[in-house]
């Protein structure tokens, strides 16, 4: 993949202390695990999993997994091992169902508390959601046709209940154990060191309590159409 | 105090000044505040509302259009000026090199029914068992009875035939070059072809083994269909050794008979024509690749030299074998065709197709015999084949010696020769003859 060197499309410096590192292979992932295979029925498939690899792109491990004609690369969860099957399903019946991890379904499918992640803001958009190493979302409600979820960062987000999720919580747990160990090394990664110009602290530094922000909602609700 | 006189003036004349505190690091404009947009807008585009509005909009944009003044005149780019559009240039003349080719639904071979087809390029993820599915093929372990005996008796073997392995060996690994080692791509063909020609020194006893032929750079093309799906095998593949008489059935035929209870294996969420090219243009052709009339009409012996390589994710000695297996049925099937006519039925008299595959030190033995060409069902007779499977020469040629402490430990030569796997060549190339 080109590197941007943390510039935008004018060549202007957008985001300031990116650039070097070594060089990285685009993989590309298939965030919309419900994706059906072209000219196959519209119902709940099954995967195997053939191999977990490191991605150089993302912070979480990936997984190869082909079902039918097809093969793809999406993010693995924790415990996937090469050989696995797992389920991808769009069905929300009367029940819960009991999934195993790194299935997929929709969060109106799934019970209350369960552990999730790669989850998506608007049904079929893919997910953009808790796809970091290691984290994981609670599915804590389901109101009205809604899904209430607490995001990684402790936030809530509302989302449809047809929003697909995988279960379970994202692969390479020990990712924020690694030492960086020098300075040098975080070059590697394409990070450019901090200036060492001295700052008076401010009234940033110190510890702040801050309120929750409110629950961020992706939801659509209908619009009062009486008055029309 | 200069400074600071200079900002009280400019605060005295009304000029406004941007307190500007520490360091400007974002030039990107704030972010939106307010509500999210509400129409979910999705990876492939804009909702529907926003298309539609967009469709409407078109003609009055047409309109506009016309009047439009562009740059093109100055040609050179002004702001404010709309970019001109020209219409795509003609070159005049066709020029075969830079020209899109017809599309495939104006090909004259287009058909809507897609077809599978094995290449040579093709890595087969599920290895045998996928390739067994396709050929409807049942799988022995080890080889055939009458290999067997031909490699017990001693009547069959060469004389010192160890020591002239062991030259080919080394001619291949270490004299045919002027490198310290050669690649792999040259050793390979080079221990190949010794290892045949040591096999034709035999021909003094059996006269017989002079009616071969060597056949490089063939193209196969055999069609078959398998519950509903169609399937080729196609192209260029190894080398093959043809001869002019056909290998007797090494099945007998209560063996045959006794392949209809065998039931094939299948990975369920896995399709098995994963890895397959799907192509809508194709034709539906059976050759063997050779003219009628050609003396050395029969498929003996197919050699592949590919890698085999030990790391996951490439074209492991599993995918060889899968080749290996899907070219030996496709040659077998190509020459049942011609001799037996196209129609789907048990054969009187199996075909047989020998297979070798090598990396030029791990080689896989394979004997395929085609007992029906009623392929379409997954019951009934099933065709046969007999693997032996990573069969190692040698276990290291050390092209330089291993030195350490200024003592040599290692010297320069071949370690672990394995004599058995070349009596297994020449028992297969002495198959049918003896």
């Amino acid at each position: 993949m080109k590197k941007t060197g943390g510039r935008d499309h004018t060549g202007r410096i957008r985001v300031r202390g990116i650039g070097g590192g070594h060089k990285r292979r685009y993989r590309m992932i298939d965030f919309q695990r419900l994706r059906y295979e072209e000219g196959a029925p519209r119902q709940p498939f099954t995967e195997k999993v053939i191999n977990v690899r490191y991605d150089p792109c993302r912070s979480a491990d990936i997984a190869l997994v082909a079902g039918g004609n097809r093969k793809r690369w999406i993010i693995a969860t924790e415990n996937m091992q090469p050989g696995d099957i797992i389920k991808n399903s769009s069905h929300i019946g009367r029940m819960a169902v009991s999934a195993n991890e790194g299935d997929a379904y929709p969060l109106g499918a799934l019970p209350v508390g369960t552990l999730i992640c790669n989850l998506e803001s608007h049904p079929g958009k893919g997910a953009q959601y808790i796809r970091a190493a290691g984290t994981c979302g609670v599915l804590l409600r389901k109101v009205n046709g809604t899904a209430i979820v607490q995001l990684p960062s402790k936030r809530h987000m509302q989302v449809l209940e047809t929003c697909v999720a995988t279960v379970g919580r994202v692969s390479n747990v020990d990712h924020n154990k690694r030492v960086i160990g020098k300075a040098g090394r975080n070059r590697w990664l394409g990070k450019r060191p901090h200036t060492g110009l001295w700052h008076r602290k401010g009234g940033w530094a110190g510890r702040k309590i801050k309120p929750l922000p409110p629950m961020k909602s992706y939801v659509n609700l209908p619009r009062v159409s009486a008055q029309e | 105090m200069a400074l600071r006189r200079a900002g009280a003036v400019a605060r005295s004349h009304g000029i406004p000044t941007t307190p500007t505190r520490g360091i400007l690091t974002r030039a990107a404009p704030p972010r939106p505040r307010g509500p999210l947009p509400r129409t979910p807008w999705t990876t492939r585009g804009p909702p529907p509302e926003e298309l539609a509005r967009v469709v409407e909009r078109r003609p009055v944009r047409e309109q506009v259009e016309l009047d439009t003044i562009t740059y093109a005149g100055r040609q050179h780019y002004v702001p404010g000026l709309a970019r001109p559009r020209f219409p795509p240039w003609d070159r005049g003349w066709h020029d075969p090199w830079h020209s899109p080719g017809p599309r495939y639904e104006e090909m004259p071979l287009y058909k809507e029914r897609g077809c599978y087809i094995c290449h040579q390029g093709v890595r087969m993820l599920e290895g045998v068992r996928q390739a067994q599915w396709l050929t409807k093929t049942k799988l022995v372990e080890g080889l055939p009875p009458p290999v067997l005996s031909i490699i017990a008796n001693p009547a069959h073997q060469l004389e010192e035939h160890e020591e002239g392995v062991k030259r080919a060996i080394s001619h291949a690994r270490f004299w045919d070059t002027t490198e310290v080692a050669p690649r792999r791509e040259h050793y390979c063909p080079v221990l190949f072809e010794d290892l045949i020609h040591l096999c034709r020194l035999m021909s003094v006893k059996y006269p017989f083994l002079t009616r071969r032929m060597l056949a490089r750079n063939y193209k196969i093309s055999a069609t078959w269909e398998r519950e509903s799906i169609l399937l080729q095998v196609r192209g260029l593949n190894g080398i093959l050794m043809n001869s002019v008489s056909p290998i007797p059935p090494v099945a007998s035929k209560e063996e045959i008979l006794a392949t209809e209870g065998h039931v094939l294996e299948t990975f369920y969420p896995i399709s098995p024509t994963i890895d397959l090219q799907e192509v809508n243009v194709y034709q539906e052709l059976n050759d063997t690749g050779f003219r009628d009339g050609y003396p050395y009409s029969h498929p003996h012996t197919l050699f592949f030299l590919e890698s085999a390589n030990i790391r996951p994710k490439r074209f492991r000695p599993e995918q060889l074998r899968a080749k290996m297996l899907m070219f030996a049925f496709g040659n077998a099937l190509a020459k049942a065709k011609v001799l037996y006519g196209n129609d789907p039925k048990v054969l009187e008299q199996p075909v047989v197709v020998q297979s070798i595959g090598t990396d030029g030190q791990l080689f896989q033995f394979m004997v395929f015999q085609l007992n029906t060409t009623d392929l379409v069902s997954s019951d009934g007779i099933k065709n046969l084949v007999w693997i032996d499977a990573d069969q190692n020469l040698y276990e290291k040629a050390q092209c330089i010696p291993e030195v350490k402490k200024r003592v040599v430990t290692k010297p320069a030569g071949i370690y672990g020769f394995q004599p058995d796997t070349f009596k297994k060549f020449l028992a297969l190339y002495l198959h049918g003859t003896v």
